[in-house]
């Protein structure tokens, strides 16, 4: 388990937000690079690195770069995504307020490859303190002079998991309620008010600095063929300690748990995990056996990487009452636009609670299936079949649970 | 009594106007700038944010009932919000609901706040208190009031 | 400039235009196929999801109002995949909607029902106490009742309240299964075209104050007409009624398609026109405060056309028909009078608008215009015969062939309203459109031109 600090390099450093503590330790030392490489050269660096967003979905960032256009009379701008509301997820925090510094470096990169001028950093409304943390050392930036080239402005969110999908947030941007918007049928850049938009997540952009820095070949060094480089992995739960530790993708994740996280709290055994924020769907301890911390491995096995935010449970755990948990998380945050999500959710969750009370029947549990079945595939946006997908691996996975309370 | 911008937030809010494209985007901030004026969004600021950015009063009316943050009447008590989802869950926020309850203050419970690995976790006036315990619970409360 | 092109729906070749929404092909041809949210006036937000069909080389089925034509594309719009679709989503809108058909006037022309018989017909699996609840008879003003627990948030009512009349006083508000229309707390929908919000809503969840428990509707006969409310000439559905042992009455009117003038609306004013149409009507035939038989009044009419020679004039309401106008015209030269209908008074500045609204009341003045009738209020004469102009003229004597009560004169009949008879009329745009016979009384009022008739005779 070799250490990795791609984006974690100066997280232990006192004082690392700001900007003296960051020029001490290389900072923006990068944006030399931008004199030697046009932007198309930038782009295609992170394109030969196969930078992966961060932010859930795993594409590639160089891919997307290169649908924002050159040469258009419109302006483009950058949104960066810091809605991190995914259950189980709190990388992206860490970032704004130990490191914000390296987000502005990268940044300034990301602006001049995509050629725009303007860079908006959109934070959850309940980041409040951290939002605080990250416009100080913005306000440093601008005094120092280094963002000439670029503006970066906060836009701070006010309570809306959806706001995290990317064209929700561009919707909430413009003035509005977050609904996602329909999917264009080319591949083309997001929309704000008409002007292209790139939209990546804070950890993706916090990455384009080693990279452009040190070349792709270096970033490859790090993880596995197909997953190169590394992600900010998490653990929360039952957990011995807690929290966020950098690691290279390829990581077995028993090792990762064992190594980072001190293994199971209280000495017990792991029942269950959810490996990437709590869209995953969830894996028992036994598949979690030979895992690896990668895109490919947790695909293979059914479920998704996701944020790479793990949740631990242990023995102990009631398996109806954490889908529960989750389902309620999902009744309250559906937009409520499309009809198979708003209603589907709303009455999966109060279906658990049935079952959870005891009060249900066996054709209560298929019907929970064929409500997850409706909702794959059939929605404007992603948050359906993401449901979908847990409730169904809940019940697969542990159906003598659900079985026994009817 | 109708709402009125104070003077330092007619400021901010012509600065904003020139880092975005379009007025209409002014809408979160001006309701944030609103809620802080007076501690929870009137009708009134409604109507004076629709003219500042050129939206129909209703359209910001759909935005504030949208996002959970915002609120339309004022806090008669201290507002605790506790986080429920489940990596705290599994850390004990149930517990520390139970004792909420026999303090005076309102409890709202919210959704995942990205504390997972500080669990259990609650906001109070847009501060995070983590790492709770029973006995931190308290001298939180009695510092608070 | 977009081409026609070939397609194929469900093995039968079509020709559309390229670009164009595959769900427009879909209407055009009959092809029937559920959507709540799509309406041609309002456009695709594709929330309802229920006008899923399969495009061969898709993998998931397709909304087809999101979906362009493009040559050689091959739909589905039937088969078991997608019926399955369609029964699983309809079951999603209806596990929170309320039972309330037997007392919802929606019942009888409502998209639920319908799509239900065809395409669900299952049982509910939830039970009523677990059902969203909502607010139930709201009045949001200008006649329109909300009963937010019905609603399927298809959205269409506030993006007319957007998108058309630009007055935004609908939204949804809340979230997720909480979410549901409103006004803004405290404030009303009020703008002229409201009600056709309650035409809009494809459930019962805006419904017309005005006929609320009046009458089910597949009582209902419909008649095709036009609004006599302004020059415009908007196409109206005629909805009436005989129950038994009572009259033929009309329950409301509804905007009738028409691109070329109406397209979807009328306004509500027009729309609430009916009333008047069965509301203080003169009924009987008086002569100096006493009821008289038609065969007296005919006679007392040909007696002062006589005494009167040259020294008789004829106005003309600019609301009647073109062939009422022209049978008058036409009596007018046979006794030598002069023909008036003063235009002014139809003038309304303040009622016009740059929607559907035009400032001039009268729905056939532009016959009037067309026919050389003089437009000017006519001196003092000494026989007036006057065909319901709303005017008051002066005269020695008067004749009075009025559909509503209130004209002083010596002679008054009643004559038939425009509901009553069939016609045709033309609009301020010069199109000539039809009115049929709608209401059929059981002691029918004559019409103009069989009193014309009788007369001649």
């Amino acid at each position: 388990m070799r250490e990795c600090k791609i984006v974690s390099r100066k997280f232990d450093i006192k004082n690392s937000h700001t900007l003296e503590v960051a020029r001490l330790h290389d900072g923006y030392r990068t944006l030399q690079k931008l004199q030697e490489y046009a932007p198309t050269e930038i782009i295609q660096i992170i394109k030969d690195a196969n930078l992966r967003g961060k932010g859930g979905g795993g594409a590639g960032a160089g891919e997307k770069w290169e649908l924002m256009p050159q040469n258009s009379d419109k302006l483009s701008f950058l949104a960066v995504n810091c809605d991190e509301s995914e259950p189980g997820t709190f990388k992206d925090r860490q970032i704004i307020t130990k490191d914000p510094h390296l987000l502005i470096e990268g940044i300034l990169i990301t602006c001049y490859a995509i050629k725009a001028h303007h860079a908006y950093i959109y934070i959850r409304g309940e980041y409040k303190q951290y939002q605080d943390i990250l416009q100080f050392a913005i306000n440093e930036a601008y005094e120092a002079g280094l963002l000439k080239e670029c503006d970066i402005t906060i836009h701070r969110g006010a309570g809306a998991y959806i706001c995290g999908e990317k064209s929700a947030l561009l919707e909430s941007m413009e003035g509005k309620r977050g609904h996602p918007r329909l999917k264009p049928k080319q591949k083309e850049p997001e929309w704000f008010f008409g002007n292209p938009t790139l939209v990546n997540n804070v950890e993706t952009i916090a990455s384009v600095p080693f990279i452009v820095q040190n070349g792709a070949d270096a970033y490859r060094e790090y993880g596995t063929q197909k997953s190169p480089g590394t992600l900010l992995f998490a653990m929360s739960g039952h957990v011995e300690k807690p929290g966020v530790y950098e690691a290279e993708f390829g990581t077995s994740m028993m090792e990762y748990i064992k190594y980072y996280g001190g293994g199971i709290k209280n000495g017990k055994k792991l029942k269950a995990l959810i490996p990437g924020g709590v869209s995953c769907g969830v894996l028992t301890a036994a598949e979690c056996e030979n895992l690896t911390l990668d895109y490919e491995s947790l695909r293979g096995i059914g479920s998704s990487l996701g944020t790479g935010g793990m949740i631990l449970m242990d023995e102990d755990t009631n398996m109806v009452e954490v889908l529960k948990n989750i389902l309620e998380f999902y009744h309250e945050e559906s937009c409520g636009q499309c009809t198979p999500c708003r209603e589907g959710t709303g009455w999966s969750d109060k279906l658990v609670g049935k079952i959870l009370e005891g009060n249900a029947t066996k054709e209560d549990i298929d019907k929970l299936l064929d409500i997850a079945n409706t909702m794959n595939g059939k929605t404007i946006c992603v948050f359906a079949p993401a449901v979908s997908s847990v409730i169904v691996s809940f019940i697969k996975k542990f159906r003598d649970e659900f079985e026994d309370r009817v | 009594m109708s709402f009125v911008f104070s003077d330092e937030n007619l400021l901010k809010i012509e600065e904003l106007k020139k880092r975005y494209p379009s007025p209409e985007a002014l809408c979160l901030p001006c309701l944030w700038m609103a809620q802080y004026q007076d501690g929870f969004i009137k009708l009134d600021a409604i109507d004076a944010i629709s003219e500042q950015i050129g939206i129909a009063p209703m359209e910001i009316y759909r935005v504030v009932t949208f996002y959970t943050m915002f609120k339309l009447s004022p806090d008669e008590k201290l507002n605790v919000q506790v986080c429920k989802t489940l990596s705290c869950k599994l850390c004990g926020s149930d517990e520390i609901l139970q004792h909420l309850k026999n303090k005076d203050v309102k409890i709202t419970h919210v959704e995942c706040l990205g504390s997972c690995g500080t669990a259990p976790v609650m906001q109070i006036n847009d501060v995070n208190y983590e790492n709770l315990t029973i006995e931190k619970v308290d001298t939180i409360l009695e510092g608070l009031s | 400039m977009s081409e026609m092109v070939y397609v194929i729906v469900d093995e039968t070749t079509y020709k559309a235009k390229e670009g164009s929404l595959l769900i427009d092909l879909l209407i055009k041809e009959n092809i029937k196929v559920p959507y709540f949210c799509y309406h041609e006036s309002l456009g695709a937000d594709g929330n309802c999801r229920m006008c899923m069909v399969e495009i061969e080389g898709q993998k998931r089925p397709q909304i087809a109002c999101d979906t362009l034509i493009k040559s050689g594309m091959k739909v589905r719009s039937k088969g078991e995949n997608i019926q399955k679709v369609r029964t699983d989503i309809l079951e999603l809108e209806l596990i929170n909607h309320p039972v309330d058909c037997p007392i919802c006037d929606q019942a009888g022309e409502c998209s639920l029902q319908d799509f239900y018989m065809d395409y669900g017909l299952h049982n509910a699996k939830v039970t009523i106490a677990d059902k969203v609840k909502h607010s139930k008879h709201v009045d949001l003003g200008s006649n329109v009742m909300l009963d937010q627990e019905r609603c399927v948030l298809c959205a269409r009512c506030t993006r007319f309240t957007d998108k058309i009349t630009h007055t935004h006083e609908l939204g949804i508000i809340g979230r997720g299964d909480d979410a549901k229309v409103s006004t803004m707390p405290g404030r009303k929908l009020s703008n002229p075209y409201a009600m056709n919000v309650v035409d809009l809503c494809p459930v019962g969840a805006l419904t017309s104050k005005d006929f609320r428990f009046s009458q089910r509707v597949w009582f209902l006969q419909t008649a095709n007409s036009i609004c006599h409310g302004c020059a415009k000439g908007c196409n109206i559905y005629i909805d009436h009624n005989k129950i038994k042992y009572q009259d033929d009455v009309i329950y409301r009117f509804r905007p009738r398609r028409n691109d070329a003038v109406n397209g979807f609306f009328i306004c509500d004013e027009g729309r609430l026109s009916y009333k008047e149409l069965q509301e203080n009507r003169q009924e009987e035939i008086i002569l100096h405060d006493n009821i008289i038989t038609e065969d007296e009044a005919l006679e007392q009419i040909k007696n002062l056309i006589q005494e009167f020679k040259n020294n008789t004039i004829i106005t003309i309401d600019a609301n009647l028909y073109n062939e009422e106008i022209d049978a008058i015209v036409a009596f007018a030269k046979k006794i030598d009078a002069k023909v008036y209908s003063p235009l002014e008074i139809y003038m309304d500045e303040a009622f016009g608008d740059d929607m559907l609204k035009s400032s001039n009341r009268a729905a056939n003045a532009k016959k009037i215009q067309n026919s050389n009738i003089r437009t000017e209020t006519p001196a003092k004469t000494g026989l007036l015969i006057n065909f319901n102009h709303p005017q008051k003229f002066e005269a020695d004597e008067t004749i009075n062939f009025a559909t509503h009560k209130g004209k002083q004169a010596s002679l008054t009949l009643p004559v038939a309203v425009y509901s009553e008879n069939s016609g045709t009329l033309t609009n301020e745009d010069g199109l000539i459109q039809t009115c049929q016979k709608a209401v059929f009384k059981n002691n029918p009022t004559p019409t103009i031109i069989e009193y014309l008739i009788r007369l001649s005779s």
